[in-house]
C-alpha cells in the first residue's frame, strides 16, 4: 500500500490537467498512476540528460540552458518558456524594486508586460533597469545570434521579440483547444475548469516534486527556482500531450467498435453529435490505461531522421527514450520500408501503393 | 558492390536468353532426365550409408525405386515419341528441387532465385541439337535397357545387398557383362556413378554460369586478395602435408602384401589399371604365353612400366585403392578449396583453444586427413567418410553456440561434403592375395554362366587382374581416370593439371572419365562383335567420340547445373553475397587467386620488384581473347538465331581452325577477359587513326577531342538559397568587424598607452569560392576526382559552419561533418537509386517510349515519387527543410541585420565620449574644447601616410571625420573619458591637494630669469631648440617622457639619473629614427605639452620634492605602473640631453 501511495503522488493534478486537456471523465487511479509513472520516468529522464550535458560542460549543476537543450528542437515550447522566464525575470525584479520602495509593482501585476517594462523603467531608476536588462538577455539561448559575435551589446528597446511570432501559432492552437473545450461549459463548470488550470506539479510542492523526481539521487544539485520552474511546466505539457494523445486513440477505437458494431449502448451514445442543450457528458467513459499506453507508444515511436544514417547496414537502430512532445504530422502515412537493406529491396515493390 | 549483382537480374540480356529457352527443341529435355532422377536417389542413398543409418536404408530404398521404374518407363515412351517424330515434351516433375524441369513452358516465367543461372542452359542445349542426337540416344537406350533388365532379375535381396563392397557396378558394366547383371545390385552403383557425373556437371555449370555472368557484369577485383591469401594457405597446407608425409617412410608398397606366385594366363595377373589400353596386347600375349620367357611377375613389371602415367595411388597389391584414393583425394581438395574450409584446415591450436583436447576427444582437420590419405590409413569409404564428418561434428560440439559463426561454416562444410560423398565409390581396399582368392572362387562357381564371356576371355582378365574383382564398369572409370592424360596426348604437361586441385581440373577429369567410360563402352562394344582394327589405339575413334561424350555430358549439366548451383548456394545464409556473385568467387577463386598472387609478387611492398619475372602476353591468353571476341561477335550477329556458342562450344567451333587450339584445354581460365589485360588488344580509338591530308602529312586527331573541364563543377551553383546565405556571412562579417573595433574601443579604455601594433586589424575576405585551375582531358564524362569533390564537400561544410554561427572550427570537426554528411548523400542517393530502379510495373494504357515504341510497362514511381521516398526514408521531408530555409537562412538574415544595428549604436555609443558630447555629426565640434591636439596635432594624413594605422583599422570612416585622428590621441580621450567616468569614486583622491602652479616655460626671453648657474645651460638648450620654449619632461608626451625615478630601498640616490639598461640598448635605434622626423616631433611635443597643461587632468603634487629629477605629471591615470610603462616608451630629443 505504501508502494502505491508513493506512486500516486500526484493523482488529484494529474486528473484536474487531464479535465483541462479535455478529458471530461474520472479517469481511474490506475490511469493516472500510469500517466504519473510515465511523467516520472520523462522528467528522471530529463534529469539524467541534464546532468549529462552539465558534466560536459564542466559543470557539476544543471542549469536552465540544459533543458533548453533537451527540448530546443520543439520551438514552440522553447519561445513559450523563454517567454516565461523573461517575465518571471520581470516580476521578481519589480519585486525588488517594490521591496525598495517602488512604487511600480501594482502596476505590473495587470500582467501587460509591455507597460510593466516601461513602468519599471521609468520608475525605478537607471540601476534595476540595466540588471533587468540584463536579466532579460540572459534568456537568450546559446545558439542565438548574439552568440555568434563576441560583443554583448546592450538590447535595444526598440528590437522586440521575434519569437513570438513562432509562439504564436502554437499559442492559439492552446487556446483554440481551451476555448473548445470550454465552449459548452456552464459559469460553474468554467470556474472548476480554471481552477484546474492552476494544477501543478511544482507550484507550492517543490519538495514533494524533488523528492518525487530523483533530486539527489540523479543530480545532487539544488536545483534552482527556474528548473522547478520549467520541469513544472514541461510535466505538465507531457500530461497534456498524453491526454490529447490518448483522447485521440480512443476516438479511434470507438469510431471502430461503432462502424464494426460495438456495444449497442456505446453505438448509442455516439451516435449523436453534441449539441448545445445536450446534459454535460459525465457519463462518458473516461480514457483508460489502454488508451495512455498506446499513445505513450505512439509518442515514443521513432522517426526516420534518427534511423537515416542506419539504412543498408544491418545495424538495428536503438532508440533511447524520447521525451513527449506533440507529435508533427509528418508524411508518414503510407507504409515505410522498415530498412533498406539490399536483402530486402525486394519488399519495395509491396510499397506506396496509395503514391 | 554487392549491390551490383543483384540489382543487374533483370537485365535485357538475360530476357533475351528467357526467349531463347523456347525455342529449344524437346530432346533436350529428355537429355537431361535420367540423371535426375538417378541422382535424387543416390543422394539419399548416400547420405544414408555414410550416415549409417541403415535401418532406414531398406525403406528408403524401395519407395524410389519403385517410382524410378515408373519414370523411366514413362521417359522411353516419350523418348520414343521423341523418336518418332512427336515434338511433343516430357515433362517430369521428379525433383523438383533441382528445377532440371525447366522446360520450355516453365522457363520463362523463371526462376527468380536465381535467373543467372537459366540462360546459360539455353545456350547450350543448342549445341545438343548439332551433336547429340544419334549417339545419344543409342546411349539411353543401353542405359535404359539395364535397369529394366535388371528390375526383371528376381532379387528381393538387393536393398540388403547394396552395401556389400564389391557391389561396383556401373551402367557400363551392366552393359557389358549382361549375364553379369545377374549379381543384384546394378541400381546403386549405377546411381552413384551418375551421381557423382551429375555433380560434377553441376560443378560445370556453375562454372558455366559465372562465365556466362562474365558477359553480363563487372566483377570488382576486392575479393581477390582473399582468394589469394586462402590460396596461399592451401599451398602451405599443401607443402606441410607434403613434408611430413616425406618424413615418414613410404609404407604404401609395405602394405601390399606379397603377391600371390600365380602360375596362369597374363591375363589373369594383376595388370590393374592398364586393361584397357593394353588389352589387345595382353590378349595377345596371353594367346601365346608359351613362347614368352618370362614369369609372370616379370611381365607384369614389364607391363606396369609400359603403363604410362598411372595414378600416384595406384597400387598392385592393394585393390580398389586407386580408386578410392582418386575419389578421395578429389573431394578433400574439393573441400579444401572451399570457401568457408580455411578454419578445418589445420589442426586446432592448443594455444587458441586450450580446453580443446578435453571436449574433443578425437581431433580431426583436413590437414590431417590428407596427411592420412598420403599414408594410405584409410581402407573404405567408410573411413574416410566418417573421419569427414568427424571434422564438422567436433567443431559443432565445441563451439556450442548456435550463433557461432564455425558452426554456420561447419554446417555448410557439412553440406557440401554430403554433396561430394556419393562421388566416393564404394571400394573397400583389400589385399590382392584376399581378392584374387575370392575370385577364383567366383570363375569356378560362374564358369558355365560366364561362357560367352569367357571365351572372349574378358571378364577374367579383369577379375583376375583383381583391380576390382567383380565390377568392371569401376574399373572402366578407374581406367579413364589414369587414361586421362593418355587419351589428352595433345595436351602438354598433364602434370601441372594434377598438381592443381581445382574444380576446374576436377571437373575435367570426372568429365573425361565420363566420356572414358563412353569410348570404353563403344569399343567394348564392338569388341563383343568384331573388333575394328581402329579400337587398337583408344586415341582413334574414342577421340572422335569424346566429343559427343562431352557434349552429352555438359548438356546434362546444364539441365541441373541451375538448380544444384542453387540449391548448394540457397542454403548459405552465413554469406551476405547473393548467388551469382558467390559463384563467381567459388569458380573463379583459384585463377583469381593465381593472377593476384603474381601481381602481387610483382609489385610487392608498393614497389616494382625488378626481379620478378615479368607477366607477359601469353599464346594461350591471346587466343583465348580471341575466342571470346569470336564469340561476342557471334553473339551480337546472331541474336535470335540459336547458334550462340559459349564457353566449350566455342573451343568446338573453333576446334578446327589451329592445330594447337588443343592447348586451350590446359590454359583455361575460369576469369573475363579484364583479369588479364596482357593478353588483349585494346580497340582502337579512332582518334588514334592514321589519317593523312592532302599533302600526306598525318592529321594529329588528339587535339579534336581535347576538351576543358566546365568550369563550375566544383563550386557551389547559384541560386537563391547560396545567394541568402552568401548575404548572411557578409552580414555576419561586418557584424564581426564592428565587433572588433569595438572591443578595440574598450581596450584603449582600459589602457593609457597603446602601441602601434597593438591591434591587428581584423579584415576578414570575402567568401569565394575557387574553381579548380582549368584541366584538359581527353575523356568524355565527368571527372573523378574524390579528393577534388570532398575538398569541395568541406568547403560547403564550413560554409554551413560559418553561416551558423561558427566563426573559426576545429579541422577535425570539418572532417568529422564531412564525412557524415558525404555518407548520409551517399545513402540518400542510394535509396533514391533504389526507388528508382524499382520494377516497372504494367499499365492499362501504354505509353510512348522515346523512339515511338509503345510500352505498357512505366516505372514504378516517377521521378519525383522517389525523390520524396528517398528524402522520406532518409528522415527528410520538404517542411524541414522549409523550414530551415524560413526559419536558419531568412529569418537569420533579418535577426543578423537587427544585430548589426544594435553593433553600430553600441560603438556610436562608445565612441562618443572621445568626440564628445556636443560633437556635430560630422566631428566638427570636437574642435570646441581644448581643439588644440586639432589644430597642432600633425595629422597622418598631412605628411601623406598613414603614419599610425588608422585608416589600417579603419577607424576613420567610424569617425565621421574624413580625415585621420591619430589613435594616440583617440586613446588618450578615451582613456580619460572612461577613467573619468568609471573611476570619479576612487579617483578622487587626486585632487586632495590643490593643483601647484605650472612652471613657466623657459624661453629664450625669460631663462635669465632663472638661477644664474643654469644660464648657460638653459641657453644651450634653447639653441638647440630653435630658440623655441622648452617642454618641461612631465608635459612630454607619454612616449618621450623619462621613467620616474624611484628611491631605491636604500634611501640613498646615487646618481641623479638612472637609465635603465633596456633604454641604453633602444637608445641608438631610437636615434636613428627620431632624427629622420624629428621635426614633427618637435611640433607634436610641443602640441601634447600644452594639451597636457591645459588638461583638466588630476595632478599630483610630488613634483617638488625632488628638484633635479625631470617631473612628471601624469594627468589622469593614478596606477603608477602605467607611468612607468608609457615613460619607457620613448625619448625625446630634448630629454636625453636633459640627463
Amino acid at each position: 500500500m505504501a508502494d502505491k501511495d508513493k506512486l500516486a503522488k500526484y493523482r488529484t493534478e494529474i486528473q484536474q490537467m487531464m479535465f483541462v486537456s479535455g478529458e471530461t471523465g474520472e479517469p481511474a487511479a490506475d490511469t493516472t498512476t500510469l500517466i504519473e509513472s510515465i511523467v516520472q520516468d520523462q522528467v528522471q529522464h530529463m534529469l539524467r540528460e541534464c546532468t549529462t550535458l552539465a558534466t560536459r560542460r564542466g559543470s557539476r549543476s544543471i542549469s536552465t540552458d540544459d533543458l533548453f537543450m533537451l527540448i530546443r528542437h520543439d520551438r514552440a515550447k522553447i519561445s513559450r518558456l523563454r517567454h516565461f522566464l523573461q517575465w518571471k525575470d520581470v516580476r521578481r525584479s519589480v519585486k525588488d524594486s517594490d521591496d525598495k520602495g517602488g512604487d511600480a509593482g501594482a502596476d505590473v501585476a495587470g500582467g501587460d508586460p509591455d507597460i510593466a517594462a516601461g513602468v519599471v523603467g521609468s520608475g525605478s531608476g537607471p540601476g534595476p533597469e540595466a540588471g533587468k536588462k540584463a536579466k532579460r538577455a540572459k534568456v537568450d539561448l546559446v545558439w542565438e545570434v548574439h552568440s555568434f559575435f563576441n560583443e554583448f551589446p546592450p538590447t535595444m528597446d526598440d528590437v522586440e521579440d521575434e519569437e513570438e511570432e513562432e509562439m504564436n501559432f502554437a499559442t492559439l492552437q492552446r487556446l483554440k483547444n481551451a476555448d473548445e473545450r470550454t465552449k459548452n461549459m456552464t459559469r460553474e463548470e468554467y470556474v472548476h475548469w480554471s481552477d484546474c488550470r492552476q494544477a501543478s506539479f511544482t507550484y507550492r510542492k517543490g519538495k514533494r516534486f524533488k523528492e518525487w523526481a530523483g533530486f539527489g539521487l540523479i543530480t545532487d544539485s539544488k536545483p534552482s527556482d527556474d528548473i522547478i520552474d520549467i520541469l513544472g511546466f514541461l510535466t505538465f505539457e507531457i500530461v497534456q500531450t498524453l491526454t490529447e494523445e490518448a483522447l485521440k486513440v480512443k476516438a479511434a477505437e470507438d469510431l471502430y467498435k461503432k462502424s464494426t458494431g460495438g456495444e449497442p449502448q456505446n453505438r448509442l451514445k455516439r451516435k449523436r453529435e453534441r449539441g448545445l442543450f445536450d446534459p454535460p457528458e459525465e457519463a462518458r467513459e473516461p480514457v483508460q490505461t489502454a488508451h495512455v499506453q498506446e499513445a505513450y507508444r505512439r509518442l515514443q515511436r521513432g522517426n526516420n531522421k534518427s534511423r537515416a544514417m542506419l539504412n543498408f547496414t544491418r545495424n538495428v537502430h536503438l532508440s533511447a527514450l524520447k521525451l513527449v512532445s506533440p507529435l508533427i504530422p509528418q508524411c508518414s502515412q503510407h507504409a515505410m520500408p522498415n530498412n533498406l537493406n539490399r536483402s530486402s529491396h525486394l519488399a519495395y515493390t509491396g510499397l506506396g501503393s496509395g503514391v | 558492390m554487392s549491390l551490383a549483382p543483384s540489382l543487374h537480374r533483370p537485365s535485357s540480356k538475360e530476357r533475351q536468353h528467357y526467349a531463347r529457352l523456347s525455342a529449344q527443341p524437346p530432346n533436350t529435355i529428355r537429355l537431361r532426365t535420367p540423371n535426375a532422377a538417378l541422382s535424387d536417389e543416390a543422394m539419399s542413398n548416400g547420405s544414408l550409408n555414410h550416415t549409417l543409418a541403415d535401418g532406414a536404408d531398406t525403406m528408403a530404398e524401395e519407395d524410389p525405386r519403385a517410382a524410378l521404374f515408373r519414370e523411366r518407363y514413362l521417359r522411353t515412351e516419350a523418348r520414343l515419341d521423341a523418336l518418332l517424330g512427336g515434338r511433343d515434351k516430357l515433362h517430369i516433375d521428379d525433383a523438383p528441387d533441382h528445377g532440371m524441369e525447366p522446360s520450355s513452358e516453365v522457363a520463362p516465367m523463371a526462376h527468380d532465385a536465381r535467373p543467372a543461372v537459366t540462360p546459360k542452359k539455353a545456350a547450350r542445349t543448342i549445341v545438343e541439337d548439332d551433336y547429340g542426337d544419334d549417339d545419344d540416344a543409342d546411349e539411353e537406350d543401353d542405359a535404359h535397357a539395364s535397369p529394366l533388365l535388371s528390375k526383371s532379375a528376381p532379387h528381393g535381396i538387393a536393398a540388403a545387398a547394396l552395401d556389400t563392397p564389391s557391389l561396383r557396378i556401373t551402367s557400363l558394366s551392366s552393359k557389358l557383362g549382361v549375364g553379369r547383371t545377374s549379381t543384384p545390385s546394378t541400381e546403386h552403383p549405377k546411381s552413384s556413378d551418375d551421381v557423382r557425373k551429375k555433380l560434377q556437371q553441376d560443378k560445370k555449370a556453375a562454372e558455366e554460369a559465372a562465365k556466362r555472368s562474365f558477359d553480363t557484369l563487372f566483377y570488382t577485383l576486392e575479393s581477390d586478395r582473399d582468394a589469394m591469401l586462402e590460396q596461399q594457405k592451401l599451398d602451405e597446407l599443401d607443402r606441410q602435408v607434403e613434408t611430413e608425409m616425406s618424413g615418414a617412410p613410404a609404407n604404401a608398397p609395405v602394405a601390399g602384401g606379397p603377391v600371390a606366385p600365380q602360375q596362369g594366363t597374363l591375363s589373369t595377373t594383376n595388370l590393374g589399371a592398364s586393361s584397357l589400353t593394353l588389352k589387345h596386347l595382353i590378349a595377345r600375349i596371353d594367346a601365346q604365353r608359351d613362347k614368352v620367357h618370362a614369369s609372370d611377375a616379370q611381365l607384369r613389371n614389364l607391363i606396369s612400366e609400359v603403363r604410362k602415367n598411372r595414378s600416384k595411388w595406384a597400387s598392385e597389391d592393394r585393390v580398389g585403392q586407386e580408386e578410392l584414393y582418386e575419389s578421395m583425394e578429389k573431394v578433400l581438395m574439393e573441400l579444401k578449396a572451399c570457401e568457408h574450409a580455411n578454419p578445418f584446415l589445420q589442426r586446432v591450436n592448443k594455444r587458441e583453444a586450450p580446453d580443446y583436447t578435453i571436449i574433443i576427444k578425437h581431433p580431426m582437420d583436413i590437414g590431417t586427413m590428407m596427411k592420412k590419405l598420403k599414408q594410405l590409413a584409410y581402407k573404405s569409404k567408410k573411413e574416410f567418410v566418417d573421419d569427414l564428418m568427424l571434422i564438422w561434428s567436433n567443431c559443432l560440439k565445441y563451439n556450442a553456440d548456435p550463433l557461432h559463426p564455425l558452426r554456420k561454416k561447419a554446417l555448410v562444410m557439412k553440406k557440401e561434403t554430403e554433396k561430394l560423398v556419393p562421388l566416393i565409390p564404394e571400394i573397400t581396399v583389400r589385399d590382392r592375395a584376399e581378392v584374387e582368392a575370392e575370385e577364383r572362387r567366383m570363375r569356378n562357381g560362374d564358369a558355365d554362366a560366364d561362357g560367352a564371356e569367357d571365351s572372349e576371355d574378358e571378364e577374367p582378365i579383369m577379375a583376375s587382374r583383381g583391380r576390382k574383382a567383380p565390377s568392371k564398369g569401376g574399373k572402366g572409370t578407374s581406367n579413364a581416370r589414369k587414361a586421362l592424360p593418355a587419351g589428352l596426348e595433345g595436351t602438354p604437361g598433364p602434370e601441372s593439371k594434377l598438381g592443381m586441385p581445382s574444380l576446374n581440373n576436377a571437373v575435367f577429369n570426372l568429365k573425361s572419365e565420363f566420356l572414358r567410360a563412353d569410348s570404353e563402352m563403344e569399343g567394348s562394344i564392338n569388341g563383343f562383335s568384331t573388333p575394328p582394327p581402329g579400337t587398337l589405339t583408344p586415341l582413334g575413334p574414342n577421340g572422335i567420340m569424346r566429343t559427343h561424350g562431352s557434349q552429352a555430358d555438359l548438356s546434362e549439366a546444364d539441365g541441373t547445373g541451375a538448380s544444384v548451383s542453387g540449391f548448394t548456394l540457397e542454403g548459405e545464409d552465413a554469406d551476405l553475397d547473393d548467388l551469382e556473385y558467390k559463384t563467381w568467387k567459388q569458380v573463379t577463386k583459384k585463377d583469381r587467386a593465381i593472377i593476384a598472387a603474381e601481381r602481387n609478387r610483382l609489385f610487392r611492398d608498393d614497389q616494382l620488384q625488378v626481379d620478378e619475372p615479368a607477366i607477359l602476353r601469353s599464346r594461350a591468353g591471346m587466343r583465348r581473347w580471341l575466342r571470346h571476341r569470336k564469340e561476342a561477335s557471334a553473339e551480337d550477329s546472331a541474336k535470335n538465331s540459336t547458334t550462340a556458342p559459349d564457353g566449350k562450344d566455342g573451343v568446338q567451333a573453333t576446334a578446327g581452325v589451329t592445330l594447337a587450339e588443343g592447348m586451350e584445354g590446359e590454359e583455361e581460365r575460369q576469369i573475363p577477359d579484364y583479369y588479364d589485360p596482357v593478353c588483349a588488344i585494346p580497340d582502337l580509338d579512332e582518334r588514334l587513326a592514321w589519317l593523312e591530308d592532302a599533302e600526306g602529312h598525318v592529321i594529329q586527331q588528339t587535339e579534336a577531342y581535347m576538351r576543358v573541364v566546365p568550369k563550375g563543377q566544383f563550386t557551389a551553383p547559384q541560386s537563391a538559397l547560396t545567394k541568402k546565405m552568401e548575404g548572411n556571412m557578409k552580414q555576419m562579417q561586418e557584424t564581426r568587424k564592428i565587433c572588433a573595433k569595438i572591443g578595440i574601443v574598450k581596450q584603449m579604455q582600459l589602457q593609457s598607452q597603446m602601441y602601434q601594433n597593438q591591434f591587428q586589424k581584423y579584415d576578414p575576405q570575402p567568401f569565394i569560392e575557387a574553381d579548380i585551375e582549368p584541366i584538359v582531358v581527353s575523356e568524355e564524362g565527368p571527372v573523378m576526382a574524390p579528393y577534388v569533390c570532398r575538398a569541395a564537400m568541406q568547403r560547403s561544410v564550413a560554409k554551413i559552419f560559418y553561416h551558423a554561427g561558427f566563426e573559426e572550427f576545429q579541422p577535425s570537426a570539418l572532417d568529422a561533418i564531412t564525412d557524415v554528411a558525404g555518407e548520409f548523400f551517399e545513402k540518400l542517393v542510394a535509396s533514391f537509386g533504389v526507388y528508382r530502379e524499382t520494377p516497372k510495373v504494367k499499365t492499362d494504357t501504354p505509353l510512348a517510349v522515346q523512339d515511338g515504341a509503345m510500352t505498357n510497362w512505366v516505372p514504378r514511381f516517377s521521378q519525383e515519387e522517389s525523390l520524396l521516398h528517398a528524402l522520406n526514408v532518409n528522415g527528410v521531408d520538404l517542411e524541414t527543410l522549409e523550414t530551415y530555409v524560413t526559419e536558419d537562412v531568412d529569418r537569420l538574415g533579418s535577426k543578423l541585420s537587427g544585430m548589426h544595428d544594435r553593433m553600430r549604436s553600441y560603438y556610436a555609443e562608445l565612441l562618443r565620449p572621445a568626440l564628445d558630447n556636443n560633437a556635430g555629426a560630422d566631428g566638427v565640434g570636437a574642435f570646441n574644447d581644448g581643439s588644440e591636439q586639432f589644430v597642432g596635432g600633425d595629422f597622418a594624413e598631412d605628411i601623406g601616410e598613414d603614419f599610425f594605422g588608422f585608416k589600417e583599422l579603419g577607424l576613420d570612416r567610424e569617425f565621421g571625420l574624413t580625415f585621420s585622428v591619430p589613435l594616440h590621441l583617440l586613446q588618450n580621450r578615451m582613456h580619460s573619458a572612461y577613467a573619468r567616468e568609471n573611476t570619479n569614486i576612487v579617483a578622487t583622491t587626486g585632487v586632495l591637494m590643490e593643483e601647484p602652479t605650472k612652471f613657466e616655460p623657459v624661453t629664450v626671453q625669460n631663462y635669465s630669469g632663472q638661477i644664474a648657474l643654469v644660464h648657460d645651460w638653459f641657453l644651450s638648450k634653447l639653441q638647440e631648440n630653435n630658440n623655441d620654449t622648452l617642454v618641461e619632461d612631465e608635459d612630454l608626451p607619454p612616449k618621450q617622457r623619462f621613467p620616474k625615478p624611484r628611491l631605491p630601498p636604500t634611501g640613498k640616490i646615487t646618481s641623479p639619473r638612472k637609465r635603465p639598461l633596456r633604454e641604453q640598448q633602444q637608445m641608438a635605434r631610437k636615434k636613428r629614427k627620431l632624427d629622420e622626423d624629428k621635426d614633427d616631433h618637435a611640433g607634436h611635443d610641443h602640441g601634447s605639452g600644452t594639451n597636457g597643461g591645459l588638461a583638466k587632468g588630476l595632478g599630483k603634487p610630488v613634483g617638488k620634492l625632488k628638484l633635479e629629477m625631470p617631473q612628471k605629471e601624469n594627468q589622469s591615470v593614478p596606477e603608477p605602473e602605467k607611468d612607468d610603462g608609457s615613460a619607457v616608451g620613448m625619448i625625446s630629443p630634448e630629454s636625453i640631453p636633459a640627463a
